[in-house]
């Protein structure tokens, strides 16, 4: 690992973000309409609708005026006003489902990352067997089925059948008063099945490529070798296989970690869960421009990052890419 | 190259596990145990805390639990006690007396100065031509023809008004406390924060809310009336999520949900579990008919209506005979509306007249109705306009709910039938919004407009549409008439018959012109349990019980788990327990006798009772067999592969 390597990666980390902030500015003007129609009000005057359109700054031209204060406010940390939850910034209403979905989607991957890489090592390894028959046919599936198809019989079953766990939310209201003890556990219970519908939904593509690696591992010299000196079959795969087929795992894993926060919509609909993902089509439905160009922007960094993150690592494992 | 697994594991762990108890509120005080909790669902979102701000139902639900109004709304919702107690109407003016002894929830006195400066915002605003926040409570004020506001002393306020309108009990204008927001005049109050708790005068104050979870209220220890039952009221939001919330009440999770969809509905009616009711909505859906130009003669370049049939009341009137209602009502409200007739919601029963001269279904009349107005049938049998042009109308809807693209699809049909093409288009309601606009916002380009309107309880919010100066605002039929607008300014200033006698003469001018086709007047599909609490009321007997006019009915909650005992502490409100029972009584039997949809589709959904439900179940259970088939598959041929040891 240089230095040389480390500012390449930093720098072009750095035009990309610059460029997504700029495209995040254009793309949401072009797009039709216009915020200060989403509700129709009788009581409305033309002066006042004129107001507003200068307090939400929509009566300047687009370029540069519209740009400059973009991109300054941004700099600065200031990602402007809701325009459908009124008077509140818009930070604000990011930082609150931000959490919900970084505890959801995070958790499940990294459930699913351990669960899938676990299924696909051994079915890879014992390839044809038992395991490799059942994994993978359940990988297939799971990977090819959405988080909604998931998660509906789960609420049916669960929650409004046997009334095991909460239908949906993530807290029941007025948990605030309790010990934190009573807190993690409400917690707990509305975390479960959506939990389970994220994992489920993740787990199959890792461990599809997971075991396609480990196969490519199993034929490597040095398996052989380990093999015919003796060891034990667990031995290999834990410490001789599974490290080295983690190499493409780790690209993407930390893919799919940038994706993070971007959440899991349909899983976080399903189950209403306060997250990133609901309140993106709140906030399509809404147009409330602010708090999409937000959630693009987050997402958007997160994944360069995620990305800058798997170089850097990449230059550590594999020196190879340092050059 | 030794990866250890086991630490490169651990550091996302426990990143993840730090970012969770960040999440974990801290802890509060432990509470006693068990407070009374009511549960509400609604599919509306929250958009803001701040009364002026809010545009939404859910909204006014909350800010109403937390304040009162001038004068409160009654189950019948005439007007009732709120912050005053007691008023005289004379010519000129108002006359309110303010509640001797009044506290606050936070223990400050309740005044008239508080009323001055809540009313005061408004009239500050109405002075300076400007509006207060998202400027829908303000406008009350001056609807209400209010002049002039004073506060003699700590225990009077008086209004003076230009009129004797009833409009001055209807205004929405909550009664804020002047110790906390006096330092903050009108241009302000829309950046008002409103962060809970809140201080209020209302049975309930806001004590949290969690951006698209709930809001929960606790009880005002120094509520004025009758202290409710509940010591707790939490409102779930399910945003346009009607199953997540049904799945909820289910799960014995609500106690009261507003809004569920027809399916839902009639799989409850059978259910004792739960009492059902279609409260009938002060508003309709409508077919709006692109009449730009109409009394001006302007036309939009490159936009406005198709054909300039649409400006012919005599093409319009036509149309309406082609429109089936009652079916309409039966196929697409699942049997939960009335068929539209006037521009007035018969829910406002004091001010509604059916039209004088009715159009019914006949599509025979209306084909020979268009021959006679000069639209005759080419011989491929498309229907020409008098430029000799077959008609082809553009139909936008929104599609913020089911009903509006199955409704648009029947009125494709029926214009069919009369040799008129209709494209059918849904559109997100800011789209449509936007499309609408005539210029110098937008070019109008459509040719009818198939969407809906809520009104206040009086009339006039709905009745404004309609004017000429409605139009670039809210008017979506760009329907102007000098003789309309004279009859609106007219009725500002009458009361009583006179002003029933005007609005009936403005809900038929509109229903003859027929700029508007009203195709039904929805209903408002609430369920609540019936386990847990009891007293519930209907208000007014035709709605619901809730998400209508106020906070009354979270009041008179009791406790469905011990025997009725329908004696309150008598206190100034339990004036109205006598008079509700009996409201109580009048209103089931009114609901049941004004909803004759109703029997049939319960009879009808008797038989597969839970039906819903058990098809979800009989889903997850096909879903299940799928998965093990399908597995059963590839293992089948993962064995197959294996048996021909293959190695890739």
């Amino acid at each position: 690992m240089n230095a040389h390597y480390l500012a390449r990666k930093l720098a072009q980390a750095f035009v990309t973000i610059v460029a997504i902030l700029v495209l995040n500015f254009l793309m949401f003007r072009m797009m039709p309409g216009s915020p200060d129609r989403v509700l129709k009000n009788p009581n409305l005057t033309p002066e006042m609708i004129a107001a507003t359109r200068a307090r939400w700054g929509l009566d300047k031209p687009l370029i540069p005026d519209q740009l400059i204060a973009y991109v300054k406010a941004t700099v600065s940390g200031d990602l402007g006003y809701s325009i459908f939850y009124r008077g509140q910034p818009v930070t604000d209403v990011l930082g609150a489902t931000v959490g919900p979905t970084i505890l959801l989607v995070g958790l499940g991957e990294v459930f699913a990352i351990i669960g899938g890489l676990a299924i696909g090592a051994y079915a890879g390894w014992r390839r044809g067997g038992k395991t490799d028959s059942i994994g993978t046919g359940a990988s297939l599936i799971l990977y090819s089925m959405p988080y909604f198809v998931i998660g509906m019989p789960l609420v049916v079953i669960f929650a409004a059948g046997l009334g095991w766990f909460p239908t949906s939310g993530m807290t029941t209201p007025g948990m605030s008063d309790q010990p934190l003890l009573n807190q993690a556990w409400d917690l707990g219970r509305h975390l479960v099945l959506p939990l389970l519908a994220v994992t489920l939904g993740l787990l199959g593509g890792y461990s599809i490529l997971m075991r396609s690696s480990i196969i490519d591992t199993r034929n490597e010299d040095y398996i052989t070798t380990a093999r015919a000196k003796g060891l034990k079959d667990s031995w290999v795969l834990r410490h001789h296989a599974f490290p080295n087929a983690m190499l493409p795992m780790v690209t993407l894993i930390a893919i799919n970690l940038g994706y993070v926060v971007a959440g899991a919509i349909t899983a976080e609909i399903v189950f209403n869960w306060p997250g990133l993902g609901t309140l993106t089509i709140h906030a399509l439905s809404a147009r409330d421009y602010p708090v999409l160009q937000g959630i693009f922007l987050l997402v958007a960094v997160s994944v360069v990052i995620a990305n800058l993150i798997a170089d850097i690592v990449y230059g550590f494992l594999d020196p190879r890419v340092r050059a | 190259m030794r990866l250890s697994m086991g630490v490169k594991g651990v550091r996302p762990v426990a990143a993840l596990l730090l970012a969770a108890s960040l999440l974990l509120p801290a802890a509060g005080p432990v509470a006693a145990a068990g407070p009374v909790v009511l549960t509400v669902g609604t599919t509306q979102d929250l958009d803001s805390t701040n009364p002026f701000n809010t545009y939404l139902v859910s909204g006014y639900e909350v800010f109403q639990l937390t304040y009162d109004l001038l004068t409160n709304f009654s189950l019948d919702t005439s007007p009732g006690p709120g912050f005053a107690d007691t008023w005289v109407r004379s010519p000129d003016k108002v006359t309110y007396h303010i509640r001797d002894g009044m506290k606050w929830s936070d223990g400050k006195p309740a005044t008239s100065k508080d009323v001055c400066y809540s009313w005061g915002l408004a009239m500050a605003a109405i002075a300076d031509g400007a509006n207060i926040g998202a400027g829908y409570l303000d406008p009350n004020v001056k609807d209400a023809g209010v002049t002039k506001i004073e506060c003699p002393d700590a225990s009077t306020f008086v209004a003076y008004t230009t009129d004797q309108s009833d409009r001055i009990f209807q205004v929405y204008v909550p009664i804020l406390p002047e110790h906390v927001y006096g330092k903050v005049d009108y241009k302000k109050m829309a950046d008002e924060k409103f962060n809970a708790p809140l201080v209020g005068t209302g049975p309930y104050t806001l004590a949290e809310w969690k951006t698209g979870q709930f809001a929960r209220f606790v009880r005002n220890p120094n509520y004025w009336g009758q202290q409710g039952f509940e010591d707790q009221v939490v409102i779930r939001f399910f945003p346009d999520n009607a199953d997540a919330m049904f799945q909820a009440l289910k799960n014995g999770e609500l106690d009261y949900a507003h809004g569920v969809n027809p399916d839902q509905f009639k799989q409850l009616q059978a259910d004792p579990l739960y009492k059902t009711d279609a409260g009938k909505a002060n508003g309709w859906t409508q077919l709006a008919f692109n009449t730009y130009g109409t009394g001006t003669g302007k036309t939009i370049p490159n936009g406005g209506p198709s054909t300039k049939a649409l400006l012919d009341p005599a093409f319009r009137d036509a149309l309406g005979y082609a429109v089936d209602k009652p079916t309409l009502v039966a196929r697409v409200l699942g049997g939960f509306g009335d068929p539209g007739t006037t521009i007035v919601p018969p829910v406002l029963s004091d001010w509604h007249v059916d039209p004088t001269t009715p159009r019914t279904f006949d599509i025979e009349l209306a084909k020979s109705k268009l021959d006679a107005a000069g639209y005759k049938l080419d011989a491929s049998g498309s229907r020409l306009d008098k430029e000799g042009k077959p008609i082809k109308l553009r139909l936008y809807a929104p599609d913020s709910e089911a009903a509006y693209a199955k409704s648009a699809e029947f009125v494709k049909d029926w214009y069919g039938q009369l040799g008129i093409v209709v494209s059918t288009q849904i559109l997100t309601s800011a789209a449509l919004g936007e499309l609408v606009l005539p210029p110098p916002d937008g070019t109008a380009k459509y040719d009818i407009e198939l969407w809906g309107w809520a009104g206040n309880p009086d009339p006039n919010a709905l009745l404004q549409i309609f004017r000429c100066d409605a139009i670039g605002g809210t008017s979506d039929s760009q329907y102007c008439n000098p003789d309309y607008d004279k009859l609106y300014d007219q009725q500002l200033k009458e009361s009583g018959a006179q002003r029933k006698a005007t609005l009936a003469q403005m809900q038929n001018l509109i229903y003859d012109q027929a700029p508007y086709d009203v195709l039904y007047y929805d209903a408002n599909l609430d369920v609540h349990r019936t386990d847990r609490f009891a007293g519930w009321q209907n208000m007014p007997a035709t709605g619901t019980p809730m998400f209508t006019y106020g906070d009354l009915v979270y009041t008179l909650l009791t406790d469905a788990t011990i025997a009725p005992s329908p004696s309150p502490v008598p206190s100034e409100a339990s004036a109205t327990p006598a008079a509700s029972a009996s409201a109580s009584a009048s209103a089931s039997a009114a609901v049941s006798s004004t909803a004759p949809a109703t029997p049939a589709p319960s009879a009808a959904t008797g038989t597969t009772s839970g039906g819903g439900s058990s098809n979800l179940l009989l889903g997850g259970l096909v879903l299940v067999l799928v998965v093990v088939v399908v597995g059963g598959l590839v293992v089948s041929r993962r064995r197959r592969t294996t048996a021909a040891g293959e190695d890739e």
